[in-house]
């Protein structure tokens, strides 16, 4: 249903979050605007300390801006309550984090439950559910495993499946592969690359030029601000023409 | 020398930033280490206000008295006979007559006993009055003990079997055993005033007060042939009663105090070191990094057992310390005989050895709570330590699967009480231990109130004697039950902390806040219905054990069993606070920390 919605699925307008203040301040975002069509995937790339984590956190109702406002499958974020984020998240957003944040006491079949059980799903529903996402990421066989048991690329496809089990409308990757070395972040890559062609609205924080590569579109940020596709340097091709058109 | 000096550094340092909890451990080990002096002091209580009061009241060496019943009578000259005959007796007064009445005054109507006297002193058991004069005819003197109980003043007027006394004195004795049922509520009249009160039902009694030749040897004369003929003259009810008995009688609710104020010094002294673990646990999550950057700049890990040890050593000082005072200034209202005997309350003091005891057991305390996760932590590899990797959260897979058919919030809460088996097996014996205690002192208070029904024929709204059990099962109650509180708001804390990540990633993935603070609630309330599912027996157990009877003075199964939504209201309230805080922390904050 989500799915079917027209325009952008995600819209960000004049985004700001600052930390601290007086001499302490910080700003971590700094009037940041973009929008995510339905199946686009968005990659944001830009120097560590930059903003970027914060941006995700902002557009996933993680974090509450100080200034601007997200929408999110239709509805305003800015005004709700704690509570109503998290009913929107359970259907709306997937998350994938650096450190793959697996609960380290539940089996990775169990992690991949967790999401279905609170969305209000059977018990029996969110077995099947986890069983088809831990195949679909290619652990079935690794299912009973506790996350101390599992490798590092294991653990970020576990928690990829955790992050589509709900089939959200759009899912928020933070450096998905930063903890990986290149031959494990291969796998998860190439998970990302299917999820991109099966029309999974992606927006993925990453220093991995493979990701950028293959995404429809990549933002540059610096200074908590998106940067014009000039300062993208040795970039050219198809995706600039996306860049251009980012400020709404 | 110089690393003594470190250690103690690093201890204080520690306790200086983490207050709170240090004055929570000395509170907890302070409360037991009361207790425990307590105990010991009254263990050494002497018996100086009897002495005193035999002595100015020229107490008998032997009490003698026989009861007539409705079909069988005999004159007092013959049954007391084979007594003053005896060769060990060279003293009598008496034989008194006693008559058995009702007594009211005031709304209250009990039963009490009067014993006929003369207005001329006696030689041997001569009552001392502290207030008015000796008895007159048509006046009544009240037992102080009987007169303090209920309320009675010199001036009031009381009531017997109907006839009205004004009350013209108040006395005192070593001719009674004040704690024995029959002779507890004594009113002194003249002679014919009591012959006067006896009934067909209840007909005269009396009792012969006596001297003997070795007032030392008075329990053996008990056997001796004197002593079996009285007891075969006489087919009535009969009473011989030596004058240490009464003595000891005098003692005995400071004997029966001390035995429930050792019974729970244990009690408190287990629930305190349960607390103090959890408490020490607790800062040990906050504390791991700290210890693996000390070793990771080369302090051995003896060294680092030896920090965290000294620190609870200290705290253990301080509070017996604290204990051994609060003792002192408690055990005066302890050991105070009561109104029944004269003399200011003698004041014991704590032995050397009681000190040392005290101070053994709180460090034996400390130690306990501390050891396990001390040497666990100091054990870890250095860059386990540093990872905080140390702290691997236990698997229970049955209670995983099956709170999988669960709300969320029941899912979140089992799962978060099973996944530190050790905090939470703390907790619920923390709250078992009070939960046990309250049984106990319900059904105890219970009984009390029994007792003091049957005494009375009337409802006993306005007689209320004061018993010092009910005020020490007061105090414990209340101590353990704060005791419980703070433990328990340890553990949720203690959990709070330690399940920031679970619930920042359950709000990530669409938890809402009250959802999470239900858990956290439901992670400490699943302890509290545990222990008040085992409290209730185990309480119910330790009243029988130390002597209690159940049966017709149990307290009813419902006022027992309000006690388990009790314990699980009172946890949830005390959680609610702390639970919420967790539930509302930055998820962002929490999340990128990695
Ligand atoms: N809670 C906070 N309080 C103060 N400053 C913060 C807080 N969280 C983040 N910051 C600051 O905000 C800025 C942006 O942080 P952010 O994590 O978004 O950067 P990033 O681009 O994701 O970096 P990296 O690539 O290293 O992950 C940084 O300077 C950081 O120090
Ligand atoms: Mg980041």
């Amino acid at each position: 249903m989500i799915r079917e919605l027209r325009g952008p699925v995600l819209w960000a307008g004049e985004l700001c979050k600052e930390y601290g203040g007086g001499a302490g301040l910080v700003r971590a975002v700094d009037r940041a605007s973009f929008a995510v069509s339905v199946g686009e995937s968005v990659a944001i790339v830009g120097p560590s300390g930059y903003g970027k984590s914060t941006l995700l956190y902002l557009l996933g109702g993680l974090e509450r801006p100080t200034a601007g406002t997200v929408r999110l499958a239709g509805r305003q974020l800015d005004g709700m309550t704690e509570g109503e984020l998290a009913r929107l998240r359970r259907r709306a957003l997937g998350f994938v984090f650096q450190a793959s944040h697996l609960v380290e006491e539940l089996s990775a079949q169990e992690n991949v439950e967790l999401p279905v059980l609170l969305a209000g799903a059977s018990s029996r529903r969110a077995r099947q559910r986890a069983r088809e996402l831990l195949t679909q990421v290619g652990l079935a066989d690794r299912a009973g495993h506790l996350p101390s048991a599992l490798s590092g690329g294991e653990s970020q496809r576990a928690a990829i499946a955790r992050a589509l089990v709900n089939e959200p409308a759009v899912v928020l990757a933070d450096e998905p592969t930063g903890n990986l070395d290149t031959a494990t972040g291969a796998e998860v890559l190439r998970l990302f690359g299917q999820l991109h062609a099966a029309g999974q609205t992606l927006v993925v924080v990453t220093h991995d030029e493979r990701i950028a590569a293959m995404s429809d579109r990549v933002i540059f940020m610096r200074d908590g601000r998106f940067v014009d596709q000039s300062t993208l340097a040795g970039r050219a091709g198809p995706e600039l023409g996306a860049i251009s058109g980012l400020d709404l | 020398m110089g690393r003594a000096l470190l250690i103690g550094r690093l201890a204080i340092g520690e306790l200086r930033r983490r207050g709170l909890e240090s004055a929570l451990v000395v509170l907890m080990l302070a409360t037991a280490t009361t207790m425990l002096a307590l105990g010991l002091v009254l263990g050494g209580a002497s018996k100086g206000s009897f002495a005193l009061t035999r002595a100015l009241t020229r107490g008998p060496d032997m009490v003698a008295e026989y009861v007539q019943t409705p079909d069988w009578s005999l004159k007092p000259a013959t049954a007391f006979a084979p007594l003053v005959r005896a060769p060990a007796v060279i003293g009598a007064s008496g034989p008194y007559p006693v008559a058995f009445v009702r007594l009211r005054a005031r709304g209250m109507d009990v039963l009490a006993q009067t014993e006929g006297r003369d207005r001329a002193p006696a030689a041997i058991d001569q009552p001392l009055v502290t207030a008015g004069n000796w008895v007159r005819p048509g006046d009544a003197v009240i037992e102080r003990s009987f007169a303090d109980q209920l309320g009675l003043r010199v001036g009031d007027t009381i009531a017997l079997n109907g006839r009205p006394f004004p009350v013209t004195g108040i006395a005192v004795t070593t001719g009674l055993d004040v704690n024995l049922w029959s002779s507890q509520d004594t009113v002194w009249l003249v002679r014919a005033d009591t012959e006067g009160l006896a009934t067909r039902q209840h007909p005269l009694g009396y009792v012969l007060d006596v001297r003997l030749a070795d007032p030392s040897r008075a329990a053996a004369f008990l056997n001796s042939p004197a002593g079996n003929a009285f007891c075969h003259t006489c087919s009535g009810m009969v009473m011989l009663e030596p004058w240490q008995w009464i003595g000891d009688a005098a003692y005995r609710p400071i004997a029966r105090n001390q035995g429930v104020l050792v019974v729970m010094s244990w009690f408190i002294a287990i629930l305190a070191t349960a607390s103090i673990a959890v408490v020490v646990e607790g800062r040990m999550i906050g504390q791991t990094r700290r210890v693996g950057l000390l070793k990771a700049v080369g302090a051995t890990p003896r060294m680092v057992a030896a920090v965290l040890l000294a620190e609870n050593l200290l705290l253990a000082l301080a509070a017996a310390a604290l204990g051994l005072a609060a003792a002192h200034a408690l055990a005066p209202l302890l050991t105070n005989p009561g109104d029944g005997l004269l003399g200011p309350p003698t004041a014991p003091s704590l032995s050397a050895a009681s000190t040392v005891i005290v101070l053994a057991a709180a460090a034996a305390i400390a130690l306990a709570a501390t050891l396990v996760p001390t040497v666990r932590t100091a054990r870890a590899t250095t860059m386990r330590a540093i990872t905080d990797a140390a702290n691997v959260p236990s698997r229970a897979p049955a209670l995983i699967t099956f709170s999988a058919w669960l709300p969320f919030p029941l899912l979140f809460g089992l799962r978060l009480a099973g996944r530190r088996p050790r905090r939470t097996a703390l907790t619920i014996a923390s709250m078992t231990f009070a939960v046990a205690w309250v049984v106990t002192a319900i059904t105890l208070q219970h009984q009390i109130n029994f007792i003091n029904r049957a005494s009375a024929l009337t409802p006993p709204d306005e007689y209320h004697p004061t018993n010092p059990l009910t005020q020490v099962i007061t105090v414990v109650s209340v101590a353990l039950v704060i005791a419980a509180a703070i433990t328990t708001i340890f553990s949720t804390w203690t959990t709070v902390m330690d399940a920031q990540r679970p619930s920042a990633l359950a709000r990530a993935f669409g938890a809402t806040p009250r959802q999470i603070a239900a858990g956290l609630t439901v992670s400490q309330v699943v302890s509290g219905l545990a222990a008040a599912c085992l409290g209730i027996p185990a309480g119910l157990l330790l009243y029988a054990t130390v002597g209690g009877r159940l049966g017709p003075a149990a307290p009813r199964a419902v006022s027992v069993l309000a006690v388990i939504p009790g314990t699980m209201i009172a946890v949830a309230l005390l959680t609610a606070i702390p639970s919420l805080l967790g539930a509302r922390r930055s998820i962002a904050g929490i999340l990128r920390t990695d």
